[in-house]
Formats: structure tokens, sequence, C-alpha cells
């Protein structure tokens, strides 16, 4: 299937379909000059975390798993400690006068506390400044980064605009690429986003990359993400924004560089051509914020 | 006042009706007032959340029994109303459900009762806090019948969706009338606990010898005292740019004019919201580090370690709110700041369980009804505070926030903690309470259901939330990453409803109880504090005359000296001891008989 579709030079967005579908849909594609358009994103299987498909998740989900393992021991032992106090010291048994206030007993307390505090709220602590600094807020790196895209995106009810530079490189001119529900992101390079709102307050969520960012009214946010596997995946809205807010959906398609290139080529023109001056509520866009 | 015949502090006994029952100035007769209103809304709440599980398992289906309350949509939930659902189910249950519970009933029933006074201090001031809580209450009822539906914001009524621009309804405003003419009745309340605890304790009653039942109820009013006021001046803007055009909330696109600050409201939710988890959870912590040496026969495990573990935890409270924003776009800086505050905290909460854990070991440990729910809350509360830890925690919180995740932690600590919290006390109060004895078998058969439904359900919340579903969601089945959780959410589902209908074991228990349970001794539970010891089941209008001197902590359970001399193993916080044993009695007692 792959090969064929290699052939006829897209294999963007084709990956859940059938061989046939497959076919037709890149049909389809080359006719419509949109070939990722038809590609509906993968369930996930079981019910553990989804696919993790960036290139940091995968920090999240051992802090996740370390802290699991940390959890269950704690969990058997509370367990085992309170149906052996059930069972063993039931009625028959002769309660031990002790009022636990002894030195001793005060620094056993102590020390169990603190062995649990430093072990798994440290672990916790560490690894997440480090996560934080080295990864997931590190914007300085994102910035610096020369491959860098840069995204705004609008949100608002029920629906997520979001706006690319165009050729200019610059943010809310006449030749944004503008795109409703539906995010292309390259692979392999950082995406750095920043986001608002319009209405109510949103929250920005990709589950298979772990990551969310409110959307607020009145307040740029961001946040930054970069997939290490093509495909598509769904853009969530984490915070209860009204009616429709379980609609609010969009899509993420994470393209090979060369693919992406292609498409911003293919709709910049179109951006362009429907650029209307006098449409204010469309040029919803910021000059991009550098300082934070 | 026509009082004159009676010792300072005391009032005369009301003859009529309506001063004996309904506008009572009594804390025994206002604690039922607000048992019986809590439980009916535990009620209502309960039956939203069994709407809430059947969206979830049969989106879009004909909705069994409460469909009939639908009539308008045929039955079905539709987007509008399960937003509603959501919205009241949350501020039901934590305004009008275990407020009242736990701190309106237990609070009223057992503060003076527990520290040898003969009602609270401002007698006339708590049945102006009921009654003013009732007109919470009207409003909240009536918010359901005006047009465009009751609120629809979530509880935590963020701005700018809970403004005119996301809820444009009569009935969001009603319900931010209501939250804060109920925060009013809560501090109304609270003073008076905060001060009955300061200047009522019987002569000899120390703090360190105080019940942990009324330090933790005596924390939660402190908490109260300090904290609802915030949520009141939060609601009180928020009615302003709803009902007068200000923009305090409103800003962006949105705004007319300038415009607010949306996180501005976040920062005031939270600043209470935090502490009002603590607010809720305290007094079922004080009580059940009470009911386990009670049943363990043994002293508490560490008093004072539990005394100042709870007290840390209540200065901690405030400090640690900003958990809760952590994407909300915070700075770095303080984002992390509240990490470190939240991960502390961990450390008296650890103590206080650890005491727990301790208590029982080596004890004679009755499997009676209110141990077994005390016991049920130790487990549900260790589940819920270890599942809390990837929340306070950044890193993990980016994913985890917002999710089902949050909502099963919350509701192991919050709701399952809590409602057995309450369902312990119930069970151990009912004698005195009423003088009656519950039924015990209905009693232990309502435990054991309860317990393991309520874990499944909010363990099946956590399932979901750690493959990433949003909270809130309608249809989760939208998103396509969330299709192959049906199966889960319907199975969680189900121990939902086998949890709700198992709750008429206590529907049936209590009122078959309180029409015609065996009468209740003394102190059938044989336990030393004040009102088992001193107060008949009822106890007497003014609990106690003449006012007790207290020689001891409310735990001195098998003391070997004692149980020689005495016969029992227990000895009553008041009791006096023939002068040779009294000092071997209190000799080891360090933190407990004497202090």
């Amino acid at each position: 299937m792959k090969g064929s579709l290699k052939f006829i030079g897209s294999t963007v967005g084709l990956r859940a379909c059938g061989p046939r579908q497959g076919l037709k849909l890149a049909v389809l594609a080359i006719m419509a000059h949109a070939p990722s358009t038809f590609a509906a994103v993968k369930p996930e299987v079981g019910f553990g975390l989804p696919r993790d498909v960036s290139q940091n998740g995968h920090l999240i989900d051992w802090l996740m798993n370390i802290t699991h393992v940390f959890n269950i021991i704690l969990f058997v032992i509370m367990c085992a400690w309170m149906a052996i106090a059930i069972f063993k010291y039931n009625q028959n048994h002769l309660a031990h006068y002790d009022h636990g206030s002894s030195k001793h007993s005060v620094t056993v307390a102590l020390a169990i506390s603190a062995v649990i505090f430093f072990v798994v709220d440290g672990n916790l602590f560490v690894n997440t400044i480090s996560d934080l600094d080295k990864e997931f807020w590190n914007f300085d790196k994102v910035a610096a980064d020369p491959r860098t895209v840069r995204l705004e995106i609008n949100a608002h009810q029920w629906a997520w605009d979001a706006r690319y530079a165009g050729p200019d490189g610059k943010f809310n001119t006449e030749d944004d690429v503008v795109t409703w529900n539906d995010i292309k992101v390259p692979l392999g390079t950082p995406i750095y986003v920043q986001l608002t709102s319009t209405d109510v307050i949103h929250s920005f969520y990709l589950p298979n990359f772990r990551v969310k960012m409110d959307a607020v009214p009145g307040q740029i946010n961001r946040m930054w993400f970069q997939a290490k596997e093509p495909g598509e995946f769904d853009i969530g809205c984490a915070q209860h924004c009204g009616t429709h807010h379980y609609k609010m959906k969009a899509q993420l398609t994470v393209l090979p560089a060369d693919e992406y290139k292609r498409w911003l080529e293919l709709v910049s023109p179109t951006a362009k051509r429907a650029y209307d001056p006098d449409d204010k509520a469309a040029h919803w866009g910021w000059d991009w914020k550098e300082v934070y | 006042m026509e009082h004159v015949a009676h010792p300072p502090g005391v009032h005369p006994g009301p003859t009529t009706f309506i001063r004996k029952f309904i506008f009572s100035t009594d804390h025994k007769v206002i604690a039922k007032q607000f048992l019986f209103a809590g439980l009916v809304f535990l009620a209502v709440g309960g039956a939203l959340a069994m709407m809430i599980r059947w969206q979830w398992a049969y989106p879009g289906t004909r909705v069994p029994v409460f469909g009939m309350l639908l009539h308008r949509s045929g039955g079905i939930i539709t987007p509008a109303t399960y937003q509603s659902i959501f919205t009241m189910h949350g501020l039901i249950m934590i305004f009008f459900a275990i407020t009242p519970i736990l701190i309106g009933a237990f609070g009223n029933f057992t503060i003076p009762l527990m520290i040898g006074a003969q009602d609270m201090a401002f007698p006339r001031l708590n049945m102006l806090s009921f009654w003013t809580f009732v007109v919470s209450l009207i409003l909240i009822v009536t918010s359901f019948f005006v047009q465009l539906g009751t609120a629809a914001a979530g509880w935590t009524t963020y701005a700018p969706l809970s403004t005119t621009i996301g809820t444009p309804g009569p009935g969001q405003t009603l319900v931010v009338a209501a939250i804060f003419v109920t925060g009013a009745a809560t501090i109304m309340g609270a003073i008076n606990y905060v001060t009955t605890v300061i200047r009522l304790r019987a002569p000899g009653m120390t703090y360190m010898r105080m019940p942990l039942t009324v330090w933790g109820l005596w924390l939660t009013a402190i908490l109260n005292v300090l904290f609802v006021p915030v949520l009141g001046a939060a609601a009180l803007l928020l009615t302003l740019d709803r009902a007068f055009g200000t923009q305090f909330f409103i800003a962006g696109a949105a705004a007319i004019n300038g415009g607010g600050d949306p996180i501005l409201f976040q920062h005031l939710f939270w600043i209470f919201g935090h502490p009002e988890v603590y607010i809720l959870i305290l007094p079922a912590w004080g009580i059940i580090s009470d009911v386990i040496p009670f049943f363990a026969r043994k002293p508490a495990y560490w008093y004072k370690g539990s005394v100042f573990a709870m007290v840390s935890i209540t200065i901690l409270s405030a400090a640690v709110y900003g958990h809760h924003m952590f994407v909300t776009g915070m700075n770095p800086l303080l984002g992390k700041g509240f990490m470190t505050l939240t991960l502390i905290i961990s450390v008296p909460a650890e103590i206080l369980f650890l005491n727990w854990l301790h208590t029982l070991w080596k004890g004679s440990n009755r499997l009676t009804s209110p141990m077994l729910f005390a016991l049920g809350t130790v487990f549900v509360f260790g589940l819920g505070g270890l599942t809390g830890l990837y929340l306070g925690t950044i890193a993990t919180d980016l994913y985890l926030h917002d999710t089902m995740w949050v909502v099963g932690h919350f509701h192991l600590t919050m709701a399952a903690a809590a409602f057995l919290g309450s369902f312990c006390g119930i069970y151990f109060w009912f004698p005195k309470m009423f003088g009656r004895q519950m039924h015990e078998g209905l009693a232990k058969a309502h435990f054991w259901t309860s317990a393991v439904f309520i874990t499944l359900v909010f363990c099946g919340q956590l399932l979901a939330g750690f493959a990433g579903q949003q909270r809130r969601l309608y249809d989760p089945y939208q998103y396509t990453f969330l299709t192959n959780l049906l199966s889960l959410n319907q199975w969680t589902s189900y121990f939902a409803f086998a949890l709700g209908v198992s709750q008429f074991l206590f529907v049936i228990n209590f009122i078959r109880s309180l029409v015609a349970g065996e009468k209740a001794e003394q102190n059938p539970w044989q336990i030393g504090t004040l009102e088992w010891t001193l107060c008949p089941s009822p106890p007497a209008h003014y609990n106690y005359a003449p006012i007790p001197t207290v020689y001891r902590g409310p735990h001195e359970f098998n003391n070997p000296e004692l149980n020689k001399v005495l016969g029992r193993d227990w000895v009553g916080q008041a009791e006096e001891l023939p002068p040779v044993v009294a000092p071997a009695g209190a000799k080891p007692a360090a933190g407990g008989a004497k202090s």
C-alpha cells in the first residue's frame, strides 16, 4: 500500500485507510490539491496512555510510570498494614497501651514520612524542574532554533483558528495562511504556538503530545511541541467552554518537511486572494511576541 | 429576655413547637436541621451524578427514571442540559450536601457537646446561619425553573463563561447569588464555631485534650472565616459583571472597552477553592481520627502529631492554590513555587495518615459500622492522596490537567472520603442525636456496597483520565482517541448505578431507626468523651448542668493500671479517679492524659 502511494508522491493522510480507499483518496487528493484533508485520526488501542508521537512526551510518561511504581508499593503496604491490623489485632487481642508520643515513636513516624517525601515527591520535583527547564518551558531553545515554525492560534466557541505567518514571516499581514480546525505542522521541527481566545477560556490539548495550554481572552499564552511521527491526531479542548465544548475538536496533521513546504506553497496564493482588508474580525492575529 | 432562674449562660428551654423545632436556637436541633437538609440535597446531587453517568455510558439516549424530568427533550439529555447537570452536581454536593452534613450538622452537634459547653457561643446567630442557608437553597431550587435553565459554567464558575457572554440566563445569576448567600451562612456558623471553641471549653478541656473531631471542625471554621469572604468577593464582582455591565473578568474581543482579567477570577476562586478542599475534608479527618482509636480501643497514636499535621495543612492550604492554574500561562517561577509548596503539604498528610495506621497497629480493633466507614475513609483518602501527586507536579499536570484523572482524584479525596467520613459520623452519633440505635447489619451492608462501588467508580474515572479523556464532555466519543473508552465508561457507570441503588440501604435504615429503632443507651460504644459519658441519649436541652471538669484526653483506652481498678478498658474524660490511681493513670500519657 505504502509503495503504491509513494509512487503517487503522497503518503500523507493515507495511513488510516485500506488500500482501495487509499488509492481513491490519493486520486482525490491530486484533484483537490489538498492531500491530507481526507485522512482520519486513528483510534487508540487499549485503556492506557494514547500513543506518544512527540519528541519529549516520553519524559512525562516516564515520570508518571515511575510514580505509579512508587504509589503501588505504598498502596500495597497500606492495604497489608490495614489487613493485618484488622485480622491479627482483632477484638480478641488486648490493645497495646501506647500514645505514640515517645521520642522513638515520633522519630519513626517522621523518618517514614521523610523517606516517602524525599523519594516520591523528591523524584517528581527534580524531574519536573529539569523537564520544564530543558524541554516544556524552554522557549529560548525553541526561539533560537532556525527551523522553528511559529503559529498563532485563536480559540473561540467552538473552533480553533490557526494562523501561519506566510512568506513575509510576519503575522497579521495579508499573506497569512489561516486555517479552521485544521492544523498542519512539519515533522521533527519545533512548533512554537502562541494562543489566545476571543470569548471564553479554552484549553489547547494535544493528548498524543502530552501537553496543553489554556487560551485566555486578553492574554497571549505560549507552548511548544515537536512531532516525531507523521500522521493525524486529535486536538481537543480541555476547558469547559459552553454547550458545544465536546465538539471543539480539530485535527493536527504532521507532514514530512517537504510535504509541509509544498502544502504551504500551495495555499499561500489562495490566502492572499482571500484577504479582505475590511473584515476586521478576520485580522485577529498579533505581532509575534518575542519577549515574555 | 425572660431568663430569671437560670445559671449564667443558660437560656430558658423553648416551649412552643415553632421555637423548639423550627426557629430553634438549640445547637442540637440546628444540627438535625442541617443534617436533614444535607441528606436531601445529597440525594439530589447523587441523582444528577447518575444522569451524567448515564450520558457517558449511553450518550444521547433516553434516560430511564429521571427521563421524566427532561420532558421537553423527550427524556434525552441535551448538550445544554448536560452542562447544567454537571455544574449543579458539583455545586450542590459541595455547598448543599457535604458542607451542611459535615460542618453544619456535625459541627453544631459535636462542638458544644464534646468540649463541655451548654450551647454555641451565639445561639441566635446559629439559628440565623441555618435560615440564611435555607434562603440559598430556595435560590438554588428556583434557578432550575427559570428561562434557559440553571447555572451551566461548571462548579468553578470560571469567567468569562460565567458572565453573560457564556451563560446569559437568569439561572446562573441566581446560582451565583445562592453561593454568596450560602457563604454568608457559612461565615456565621464559622464565627460561632471559632468563638465557641476558644471561649466555651469546660474547665480542664485544654486544646491538647480536645477530641480530634473538634480540632478538625475548628480548623475548618477558621479556614471558612478567612476564605469564604474571598469567594463572596468573587461572587459579588461576578454578579456586577452579569447584572450591571462591569467588566472585572471580561477581556479580549468579548470586552467592549478595555477589558478585565479572566485569570483574576481564578485567583480569587482558588484562594478560596483550595482551602475549601480542606474545609470539606478536615471535619472528616477529625471524625475518623477519633473513631479509629475509639474502636481500636487504643489511645490515638501521636495525638499532638495529628494536631500539628492538621494545623500545618490548614496553614499551607491557601499557599498551594496555584496548582489549579499551572496551564493558565502562569509565570514559570510562580508555578514552580506553587508546586514546591504543594509537594510539601504531603508531609503533614503522611504524618496524619501514619498516625491512623499506627493507631490500628496492636489495637483491639472492633469492626463496628462507624469503624468500617472510618477505615473506608482511610482507604479512599490514601488512593486520593497518591493520585494527587501527579497533579501537584507541573510536568505530569501538563498532560493530566482537566482530564478525568483530576475528576477521579478529587472525588476520591473530597467526595469518597467526605462521603464515607460523613456516614462514619452519622452511624457513630445517631444514638446520641436521636436516642435510638441504627440497625448494625444494614449499616454494614451499606458500608460494603458503598465502599466497594465508590472506589470502583472513581478508579474508573482515573483510568479514563489516564487515557486522556477531558472533563465535562457531553459525548466523549466525538474524539477518535477516546472511542475505545466506551466500554470502560460503561462499566464505571454500572458501578455508579450500583452505588446509587445501595444508598437505599441507608435510607431504609435511617427512617426505620428514627421511627422504630431500639432505644439507645447512654454510652453504647463504651467511650470516654463527654457527650457519651455525661449526657443521656439524646442529651438534655442544656447538655451539661453543672459544667463538667475535664481531667484527661479523649482516647484513654486499655491503660493497664486503670483497667485493673475500673474493670473496663476506657475512662471518661471528666471521670475523677481515686487519688491512689490518678498519678499512675496520668503518668505514661504525656500526649493524651496529661498536658
